[in-house]
């Protein structure tokens, strides 16, 4: 396995008629943990789509080589199975399909992951467990009805059923309270410890990155990539937010890009 | 119940323009009604126990034509009666072995304040062109909760007819399940007539038709009664060159003030040479009351597709998934071990042994069949 896990180069990207990300050089080592923040509009949650390979992007320049192997142009289901996973914001409803069906799909596309449906069920069983989650949500439709904190709790049970090499965490923490931000402080620190994977984390809150130990800090204003720094920038952007940031981009005349 | 085990070799009648819903639509859409040519025996010389004379009040959802041909050719008709205030544990059971060309003829009567299970299931598959039918109708007295599931999992030489007709009353509940999952043709009809006061009925409807199979279906919600509600929802998968047609009507009475009724459908047509044909109808004769009605056809959101994807599904695999879907849910929602038996069986012919063999043990059903067989053994 390469060091460099996600090596985004020279990536710009938006959507048909609108420009977003300019520039875009990020890379990412395996098992490290890093930290995407930004103003709102910054283009942090689209840099997070388009390294899924979301249709709605178009990417214009650039490339995102992942695990050794170039998938600018591949779909975001070859992404996936590469060992990328991108846990949305805003979870989306899938009516007619249950969890349970949806989780054993997704898994038995999985040779490493391949496990009889009894061990699966009792895989499953361990991990609603670690997440405070009642197994009588299996039956319900995937995200259906679900709270927002609950839909968060799915997006956990996935990355941990998964074990992704590189999970996208995109504003996990956005809008849970206090205990549901505890579960899934917990399932991200399940997730590290079980396979080590890698993390990119895009967040306003540095509460959920309490627990975890941040090996680089990245900054983004207007669609490009504009500071990054150790886990200490953090601190910094918590005493003092982004307007440092915001006015070296303008000083810079960097590129308006609204995410 | 009737038995019809050389049906090929037997008279026939063709039963016109059934399935038809209270209004019509354009002819030439040819959405209005279906035609089936079915089985006519003799059944001079039988005894006949008809069903009491309440049960021939109920409109039923394939219409007379239907209920004239199930009473000529069942060979007695069942009649259930649920006590006053009491809560039925034991589902009351229409079993039908479509590979014997079943017909049934039921009545259940559902007493003031008491509680029930009706569970229809239609199965079976040769190799032989058979006809088979339900005739369900029911009663609900004031304050009642009724549970009615219906599976219909017959194969692909089939014909199944399954008509219901139910009146509630009062404060009644109705809580209806459709899983329609396969058949030469299927011909489903269903109508409630929301009597009473404060009346309400959730029904649910998942089907699936593929290669040439037919699906007819009508719905028809008659809200007479003052703040009824009726929530009507449909969903399914067509493939290959299925054919269905989707009537669904909410028919808001003169007089049914403060009611409210939703219909919507949710379809995924992955065959080219699909023919997918709803008429989604809201009749409305009072002014204090709320209709609403709503179709997805053609495919799923993209917003769907593409949460799938990113998590490793192809659009063919997603089209799988939501098949699937359809037999899991049947296969949780069965309220006995016949029933599961059923969808399984008919989940083997669509899916394969495998996936099948995993829907079994994967939602930890197997020891729960073993169970509910050893309890109805000892009952």
């Amino acid at each position: 396995m390469s060091d460099q896990l996600l090596c985004v180069e020279g990536l710009s990207a938006g959507t048909e008629d609108k420009p977003i990300l300019h520039n875009i050089n990020l890379t990412v080592g395996a098992g490290e943990t890093h930290v995407l923040m930004g103003p709102n509009g910054a283009g942090k949650s689209t840099l997070g789509h388009v390294i899924m390979g979301d249709p709605v992007y178009k990417v214009t320049s650039g490339t995102i080589t992942f695990d050794g192997a170039d998938l600018t142009h591949e779909g975001p289901d070859k992404r996936s199975l590469a060992g990328i996973f991108l846990s949305y914001q805003a979870p989306v409803e899938v009516p007619g399909v249950p969890l349970y069906s949806f989780l054993r799909t997704i898994t038995q596309k999985r040779p490493e992951l391949r496990m009889t449906a009894r061990q699966f069920r009792k895989r499953v069983g361990q991990i609603a467990d670690q997440l405070d989650m009642d197994q009588s949500f299996l039956t319900r439709e995937l995200n259906v009805g679900f709270s927002g904190g609950e839909k968060k709790k799915i997006e956990m049970l996935q990355l941990l059923l998964l074990q992704p090499k590189l999970a996208i965490l995109d504003e996990t923490d956005s809008g849970l309270d206090v205990d549901a931000l505890t579960v899934v402080s917990r399932g991200i620190e399940a997730y590290r410890q079980a396979c080590d994977g890698a993390l990119l984390m895009i967040t306003h809150n540095t509460r959920i990155l309490e627990k975890l130990t941040v090996d680089r800090t990245h900054v983004m204003v207007k669609g490009n990539l504009v500071a990054d720094g150790p886990a200490s920038l953090i601190d910094d952007i918590d005493a003092h937010g982004f307007e440092q940031f915001e006015r070296k981009a303008e000083a810079e005349g960097l590129t308006r890009g609204d995410a | 119940m009737a038995t019809n085990e050389a049906q090929a070799t037997q008279a026939t009648v063709t039963l016109e323009r059934v399935n038809t819903p209270p209004a019509q639509t354009w002819n030439y859409l040819r959405a209005n009604d279906i035609t089936l040519t079915v089985p006519n025996l003799s059944r001079k010389g039988d005894v006949y126990f008809a069903l009491p004379q309440l049960f021939d009040r109920i409109q039923t959802g394939m219409g007379p034509k239907v209920t004239q041909w199930v009473t000529s050719q069942a060979a007695d008709s069942t009649y259930v009666e649920v006590p006053a205030h009491t809560v039925r544990t034991q589902p009351i059971v229409v079993d039908i072995d479509a590979q014997k060309g079943q017909v049934a003829d039921t009545g259940v009567m559902v007493r003031e304040g008491a509680t029930a299970t009706v569970v229809v299931i239609a199965h079976g598959n040769s190799d032989t062109d058979v006809a088979s039918a339900a005739l369900t109708r029911i009663v609900a007295e004031a304050n009642t909760h009724v549970h009615l599931y219906e599976f219909v999992a017959v194969g692909q030489h089939h014909t199944h007819l399954e008509s219901v007709g139910i009146d509630a009353d009062d404060d009644a509940v109705l809580d209806v399940r459709q899983f329609l999952l396969g058949g030469s043709t299927s011909a489903v009809g269903f109508a409630a007539a929301l009597s009473g006061d404060n009346a309400r009925i959730d029904l649910k409807t998942r089907y699936l038709a593929r290669g040439n199979e037919t699906l007819d279906i009508n719905h028809v919600v008659r809200q007479l009664g003052k703040k009824t509600r009726a929530e009507i929802h449909e969903s399914g998968v067509l493939d290959g060159s299925a054919h269905k047609s989707l009537r669904a009507t909410i028919d808001l009475v003169h007089g049914a003030k403060g009611s409210k009724g939703n219909e919507a459908e949710n379809v995924l047509v992955c065959g080219e040479n699909v023919v997918n044909k709803t008429v989604p109808v809201i009749l409305c004769d009072e002014d204090d009351v709320q209709g609403n009605h709503g179709a997805t056809i053609g495919s799923v959101g993209p917003d769907q597709i593409h949460y799938l994807e990113d998590r490793g599904l192809s659009f063919d695999e997603i089209e799988d998934l939501y098949v699937r879907a359809i037999f899991d849910d049947a296969v949780i929602q069965s309220p006995t071990v016949d029933a599961r038996h059923a969808v399984l069986a008919r989940a083997e012919e669509v899916l394969g042994a495998e996936i099948a063999d995993d829907l079994l043990a994967g939602l930890d059903i197997e020891e729960q069949l073993l169970d509910q067989s050893d309890s109805a053994k000892e009952a």
